[in-house]
Formats: C-alpha cells, sequence, structure tokens
C-alpha cells in the first residue's frame, strides 16, 4: 500500500445508510469472509469510507482527515492505514492505476 | 480516533434489525412472489396454478417492474428480499432478477421446491451467495413425496436438485408441512432434514386455504389438514416446538390489551417493516393478508405511498362485531392459536370470524402445556419428600 495510491470500493459490495449507520453487504463470493455476517464501519472509518472515491490519495484523504479531526498526520496516517489494511483483505476496495 | 475500524456481526444478530424493527414508513424485508405457478400440483398448497397457465403468466410482473419495485425498496432502506412463488424457477427470467436483486446489495434468499435447479443456478448462488435457499421436504420416498405432489418424476428430480445445491455447498434450509398425505413419513422426514442441513428442521401443520379461494381446492386442503390432536401430539413430541410456544404462551406482550385497542383487528406487527409483493403487483402487509381492503396496487401507487398511507389505514381497521370482542380479542390463549384476521378472511371471508377448527387447536395445545407444568410440579414435590427422606436419614445416622 502506498500512501499516493488511489482506491475506489470494489463493485463487488454494497454500502447501505441505514438510520445513519453504513452497513455493508458482500455481493460476491470474491469478497468478505463468506461468513454469514454484516459489515459496519466505526465513525473513523466511516470517514475515510466516504472519501474513497477512486480520485482522492490516501495522503489527501489523511490530510484532509487530520484537519476535520484537528489531529497530527502521523496519527490520523496510522488509523488510515489500519483501516485499508482491512478492507483490502477482504477486498472491498480495488486500487485505480496511475 | 479508535483502534477497531471494522465491525463484523453475525447477520441475526446485528443491532440494526433492533434499530429497524418496528420503524414506522421502512421497509426491513421483502418478499417478492414472482409468479403463482408451479411445476408440482401439491395438495395442499394455497397459491400454485399450472406451469402453464398463460394467463397467470401474462398477470405476473415484469422484470422491469421487479427492478423497479426493488429500487424503490431499496430506497426504502429494505436489506432483505426473498423471491418465493408459486416456484420462482419457472421464470425464465429469474437468473436476471436473482443477480439484479444481489447486485443492489440486498440480502437474498430464495423458496424452491428444487426440481426445477440446473447447474447454471449453482453457478450463479456460488458467485453470488444467497443468504439462504430454503426447500420443501413433501417426503422422503418417491410414492409419498409424489402422492403429495401429483407429479410423476417429481422425487428424483427434487433428488437431483437438492444433491446440487448440497453438494456446491450453499447454504440450505430444509422444511416440511405435516399433512395427512405424508404424516406417517414425518418422523423420516425429520430424519432426512437433520442428515441433510445443519439448520434446525421446521415443520408446519397449519394449511391455508387457498389465496384464490377455490372451493374445491379448498376442500383438498381441508381433507388434508390433521386434528388437532394430532397437532398437539406432533408439538408435544418436538422439544424446541414445545419450548417456543410455551415462551410466547407466557409472553405478557401479546396479551395486553388497552380499552381503546381491543377493537382493532391487527394486533401483530403486520406491515410494519415487511411486506409481501403478488405476482401480479399486488402489495400485501403479510403474506396471507388478501382481504381487498388490505391490498394496495404497485402497478398505481408506490412503495412509499403504501408504506406511509396505505398500511396505517389498514392498522387502523377496527371491528364492532360482538363475536370478535367477546372471544378472539379477549382469548387468554391466543398466542397459542393460528386465528389472525389474515387466516380469519382465507378461512370465512371475514377478517373478524372465529375459526373452530383454529379453536380446537390452541384449546389442545394450551391443555398439553397445562399437564406439563402438573408434571413438573408433581416432580417438584417427589424430589422434594425423596430430599426430606434423606435429610432425615442423615440426621438419624449423626
Amino acid at each position: 500500500m502506498n500512501i499516493d495510491s488511489v482506491y475506489a470500493i470494489s463493485e463487488d459490495v454494497v454500502a447501505h445508510e441505514i438510520e445513519g449507520q453504513l452497513i455493508i453487504v458482500p455481493v460476491t463470493s470474491n469478497v468478505g469472509d463468506m461468513e454469514d455476517e454484516l459489515y459496519s464501519l466505526n465513525e473513523t472509518g466511516r470517514g475515510v469510507w466516504d472519501r474513497l472515491d477512486g480520485k482522492t490519495s490516501l495522503r489527501d484523504l489523511i490530510t484532509q482527515l487530520s484537519e476535520e479531526y484537528e489531529a497530527s498526520f502521523q496519527e490520523i496516517e496510522a488509523d488510515v492505514f489500519g483501516l485499508m489494511k482491512e478492507l483490502l483483505k477482504r477486498k472491498f476496495l480495488v486500487e485505480i492505476p496511475s | 480516533m479508535h483502534k477497531s475500524y471494522i465491525r463484523r456481526t453475525p447477520l441475526p444478530e446485528a443491532p440494526i434489525w433492533q434499530k429497524l424493527a418496528g420503524r414506522k414508513g421502512r421497509l426491513l424485508a421483502m418478499n417478492l412472489e414472482v409468479t403463482a405457478r408451479c411445476n408440482n400440483n401439491c395438495r395442499h398448497c394455497y397459491i400454485n396454478v399450472p406451469a402453464n397457465n398463460q394467463d397467470a403468466k401474462k398477470k405476473e410482473l415484469s422484470f422491469e417492474k421487479i427492478k423497479d419495485i426493488a429500487d424503490q425498496a431499496c430506497s426504502l432502506e429494505t436489506l432483505w428480499c426473498l423471491i418465493t412463488g408459486g416456484e420462482p424457477l419457472l421464470r425464465n427470467d429469474f437468473e436476471e432478477i436473482y443477480i439484479y436483486l444481489k447486485k443492489k446489495g440486498l440480502l437474498v434468499s430464495v423458496f424452491t421446491n428444487a426440481t426445477l435447479l440446473k447447474q447454471s443456478h449453482i453457478d450463479i448462488f456460488k458467485k453470488w451467495p444467497p443468504r439462504n435457499i430454503e426447500v420443501s421436504v413433501y417426503g422422503v420416498t418417491e410414492k409419498t413425496y409424489e402422492k403429495v405432489t401429483r407429479k410423476p418424476g417429481s422425487f428424483k428430480a427434487f433428488m437431483r436438485g437438492l444433491n446440487l445445491l448440497l453438494d456446491s455447498g450453499i447454504p440450505v434450509d430444509l422444511k416440511a408441512m405435516a399433512i395427512r398425505s405424508n404424516i406417517e413419513e414425518l418422523e423420516q422426514i425429520a430424519l432426512f432434514c437433520k442428515k441433510k442441513s445443519k439448520s434446525p428442521f421446521r415443520f408446519d401443520p397449519l394449511l391455508h386455504l387457498r389465496f384464490d379461494g377455490d372451493r374445491k381446492r379448498n376442500q383438498e386442503i381441508m381433507s388434508e389438514r390433521l386434528t388437532p390432536e394430532e397437532i398437539a401430539v406432533l408439538d408435544r413430541q418436538d422439544y424446541l416446538r414445545f419450548s417456543a410456544m410455551k415462551k410466547e404462551c407466557d409472553n405478557p406482550a401479546n396479551k395486553v390489551v388497552t380499552d381503546n385497542e381491543k377493537s382493532f383487528l391487527f394486533n401483530c406487527g403486520t406491515g410494519l417493516d415487511e411486506c409481501t409483493i403478488g405476482p401480479d403487483g399486488k402489495f400485501r402487509l403479510c403474506s396471507s393478508l388478501l382481504h381487498p381492503d388490505c391490498v394496495f396496487d404497485l402497478n398505481k401507487g408506490s412503495l412509499a405511498e403504501a408504506l406511509r398511507k396505505f398500511v396505517p389505514v389498514v392498522r387502523n381497521m377496527r371491528s364492532d362485531s360482538s363475536e370478535f370482542l367477546e372471544s378472539c380479542r379477549k382469548c387468554p390463549i391466543v398466542n397459542l392459536c393460528y386465528w389472525c384476521p389474515a387466516h380469519a378472511h382465507l378461512e370465512t371471508g371475514k377478517l373478524d370470524s372465529r375459526v373452530q377448527y383454529f379453536c380446537e387447536v390452541a384449546r389442545l395445545r394450551a391443555r398439553s402445556l397445562e399437564e406439563q407444568k402438573v408434571r413438573r410440579s408433581e416432580g417438584r414435590r417427589t424430589e422434594d419428600g425423596d430430599q426430606r427422606t434423606e435429610d432425615r436419614g442423615q440426621k438419624v445416622r449423626k
């Protein structure tokens, strides 16, 4: 994972916003853990998910979040990378070639 | 900032269900009856018309209309959709419908008799996994199965289809109807289902009368019904079923009705977060509620209108029938009864009539629970007596 990479949400998942909560439903067998589970994100995760638009690099995304949360770039970077690892492991994201 | 980023929750335990339950104007789940046609001709079926019935086929919702309804449902925050029928696999566009619903991010279940399953269906289910597939088991021998379905060759087709599903690892729930034509085999059916599927075996002895009101078919269905005594015995033999019944009977929420509420017909959750869409696009608050005053045509109005304007009107329906107010509404064992306005309408043509058969089943169920209570308290008394004797013995020995 590179900080200048750009990611988009995979077409193999659909995110529903229900009662203000983001619920991620895997729709094909390529993604998720193939178990009978729903996925939801915490507030941090939600802030990242909403910016995974296939245009914004991780660097820009972290900059935006560090301004919004008034936290250091390094602090936000660690959280974003942690979340990205989880999302990529489950194939919820695709990398957009530069 | 928190360190746990993604929350994984087993589907049945997801907190979102509690958040969503009972919200007005939202639709958690939708049952989509894509056809009333079926390739079987089951003796007990409330909906089936022959597979080649062109009139029924013409009335079915088009794929375009189904897509439109699914889009509307998703905008109302629907999460779950059941594709059912008739036999949904009879539709030539079943695969397109299924994939469209999956691509919308819905959790999709399918009810099927499994006889028409092909490898192409399995390939799709493997790529786009269903929430579950529910298959009805009418018998475990050719003789019994086809006595129920009245379709030669259907048992072999069922076994082939079921094995295709099981061999591919797709989640399958097996269930049965307990009817006159298969009652002798019910025990073997239960064993078969428990062996083939991880899900708990479920059976249902309640046979609905026909949605189309066909009198001849209704006679057949009534002749397939088990007697209240037979149903009570089946209930007692099934520990999980009996425990669930006892819990339901003890649930005070279903008993408390204020003076203002007592004339309301609907004392259940019908239409609050779930609906059924018939093959012709008619919206129903629940699967069995077919009274003309309780259906809304989605060819003439939207799903949002149905939920927000029509459902409250139906739920506000009241009855001034003394028969209803003095019997079913006051009945202390209504939780053990099949009675509800929808079933009453199917049985009698009225939403607020008593149904003698249901009363008898409920009475025998209540008696079984009472007998169990007495047996338990006698058992406790015997144990207490034994303990007191033992205590006295110990004192003497000391």
